[in-house]
């Protein structure tokens, strides 16, 4: 079966109380980790008119793309999220059962695609944007998005995967409870490869969000891990 | 600055997520739209709407003086208790 291949270039990612490279190593090494949920993203690069009105959602992925982008030339961006904003829709379906007036701004802004539509004018950049929901392994299809997209002749993929906590009323029917933000900028290359496999059993329960998984492997050098999830196998490869 | 001016700039603040300003950074004579504050055409329809649920007065989207009365937080001051006076 053909594979995917690619360079990790740079990444970059965000979960409470994990901002910068010293923050995930300790988090790599440590087996409890204690995180504060409130925590927010620095995003004081945005004008004040413009970051109003960003969810922690999209804080986050602003804050994990900016620095892969500053200096760079436009570069397609493939976002990732299963849930997206689930705070906004939630929001929303609360005032629409409650006959109430629904908020234009939240309106707006619940749509998958808002948080592209947002870079697109904040970094002026009118290259491909797209936004996917995928299952537990939306990192995989993502990826997927990028390789196409690097084979058509970009230079350069920047790709966000990015999960929020869900509101409370969602929480019994979500497993990934864990907020995080992580960006890679992928180039042609063959450092990286990921392929696809059938599997005849089911995946077990992952325990974490499976982009943590690739931050271990960033850090630690893993030359191969494979995220099972339902009946499909991604083997991830790092051959240099 | 009379309480209703007051009421309807932190609604403005709140409303609109204006979190670096207070009510003394907006003055009441100043554009809302366009030049002065800067506001935009979701901002527009975000305040109708808080206006609305706040004061509780009906506001038409489509009247002529619509515009008129959302050009300054002294213009929807008066705009809202005219409509007070009304109800």
């Amino acid at each position: 079966m053909s594979a995917i291949r690619f360079d990790i270039d740079q990444w970059q990612a965000w979960a409470p109380g994990r901002t910068c490279q010293d923050d995930w190593s300790s988090w790599a090494c440590a087996s409890q980790w204690q995180d504060d949920p409130e925590a927010q993203p620095d995003v004081s690069f945005l004008p004040a008119m413009q970051r109003r009105r960003l969810s922690r959602l999209a804080r986050m992925v602003f804050a994990v793309a900016r620095p892969l982008a500053e200096g760079q030339p436009p570069m397609p961006f493939v976002y990732a999220s299963r849930h997206g904003e689930t705070t906004r829709n939630f929001a929303l379906l609360s005032d629409l059962a409650e006959q109430q007036p629904l908020s234009p701004t939240q309106f707006s802004l619940s749509v998958h695609n808002a948080i592209v539509g947002l870079w697109s004018i904040f970094q002026s950049d009118t290259s491909e944007m797209t936004a996917i929901a995928a299952e537990g392994d939306g990192l995989e299809h993502a990826v997927l998005e990028a390789g196409m997209l690097l084979n058509e002749g970009a230079p350069a993929v920047l790709l966000v995967i990015a999960e929020e906590s869900p509101p409370d009323a969602y929480r019994p029917w979500i497993d990934e409870n864990t907020p995080y933000a992580l960006a890679l900028r992928l180039t042609k290359g063959n450092s990286w490869q990921l392929q696809l496999q059938a599997s005849e059993d089911l995946a077990p329960q992952p325990h974490e969000p499976h982009a943590l998984q690739l931050i271990r492997a960033l850090l630690h050098d893993h030359s191969q891990f494979t995220h099972h999830w339902k009946t499909r196998k991604w083997n991830w490869q790092r051959t240099r | 600055m009379s309480q209703l001016t007051l009421e309807i700039k932190q609604l403005i603040i709140d409303a609109l997520g204006l979190e670096d300003l207070g009510p003394d950074d907006i003055a009441a004579d100043q554009p809302l739209f366009g030049e002065g504050l800067g506001l935009d055409s979701v901002d527009a329809l975000e305040l109708g709407l808080a206006i609305q649920k706040r004061f509780g007065i009906k506001i038409d989207a489509d009247a002529k003086d619509t515009r008129k009365h959302f050009a300054s937080v002294d213009s929807l001051a008066a705009f809202v208790s005219a409509s007070r006076a009304i109800a």
